[in-house]
């Protein structure tokens, strides 16, 4: 038994599914937004674990670099949805993104 | 040294790789519980334990600074973030029956992506090559390599950072339906 670039694959893999499941099924602005940092973090787990084990440049560090630059600007979308959500929770008392639909 | 070729040594010691697995495990769990119960603040705890197992995890495959960075700045702030908005809202509960049309329709497309992604996975033959050691020269990297994209990255969160707490302390704006109800008032 061991763990290597499959397993990791895998799971960032599944990762994505559930933010894209989140993304489709909920209505809830807060849950989409969770959905899209895990879709995200999925493809910051991948770089990672292709520069761990090997796919990576030379430079085995850019993987990691990657997933922070990847990371900052998940966070940074995060701010910006949540701000607008704020802003449409102030206009229509729901955060429901289909809240407007009658 | 031979680039193509060499083997990428997958961790094979026991107790690393159990950790590896259960962490994965628990990730999954936590990040599918988040996207599925219906209590917002219950879901926003979930997302932010499964930002910490991803932080376990970069501990285990990646450089120390990563999962500094994970554990410390991105869970940190994305949580505060959530739980700042919860405390300007109050839609705890969702009205979404759980297995309405859009559930039904959101399992469907994300069973469809992970078969894709695992048969993509399952049937390549990844090439490999050797790496050096992730854990030394990441700062450098970071600093060396990359101190563009670095700093672009500072103003980006930054900008994010001010404009969200802008946008948040903004004096609140009457919505169309107090408007609409002001004006009926005033006739």
């Amino acid at each position: 038994m061991n763990a290597g670039l499959n397993l990791i694959l895998a799971a960032s893999a599944a990762l994505f599914a559930v933010g894209a499941f989140a993304v489709i099924a909920r209505r809830s602005a807060v849950l989409m937004l969770i959905g899209t940092q895990f879709m995200f973090i999925a493809g910051c787990v991948a770089f990672v674990a292709f520069a761990r084990f090997g796919l990576g440049a030379g430079n085995a560090t850019s993987g990691a670099a990657v997933a922070i630059f990847a990371g900052a600007t998940a966070v940074a979308e995060l701010a910006v949805g949540l701000a607008m959500a704020a802003l449409i929770y102030r206009e229509h008392r729901s955060l429901a993104i289909d809240a407007d639909r009658g | 040294m031979p680039l193509i070729g060499a083997l990428p040594q997958p961790i094979t010691s026991a107790p690393l790789v159990i950790v590896i697995y259960a962490v994965v495990l628990l990730m999954l769990a936590s990040a599918l519980a988040s996207v599925v119960l219906r209590n917002t603040l219950y879901a926003i705890g979930a997302f932010a334990a499964t930002m910490v197992l991803v932080a376990l995890l970069y501990l285990t495959i990646a450089p120390f600074l990563l999962f500094a960075a994970q554990l410390l700045v991105f869970t940190t702030v994305s949580a505060a973030l959530l739980v700042g908005l919860l405390r300007q809202t109050a839609g705890l509960e969702s009205t979404q029956e759980p297995f309405s049309r859009e559930w039904i329709v959101g399992a469907a497309v994300a069973a469809a992506l992970l078969a894709l992604l695992i048969v993509v996975i399952a049937t390549t033959s990844w090439p490999i090559r050797a790496t050096t050691n992730a854990a030394t020269g990441f700062g450098a990297t970071l600093t060396n390599t990359y101190v563009v994209g670095l700093a672009v990255v500072v103003v980006i969160l930054a900008s994010a950072a001010l404009g969200s707490g802008l946008l948040l302390a903004a004096p609140t704006l009457p919505s169309g339906r107090e408007r609409d109800r002001a004006r009926g008032s005033r006739r």
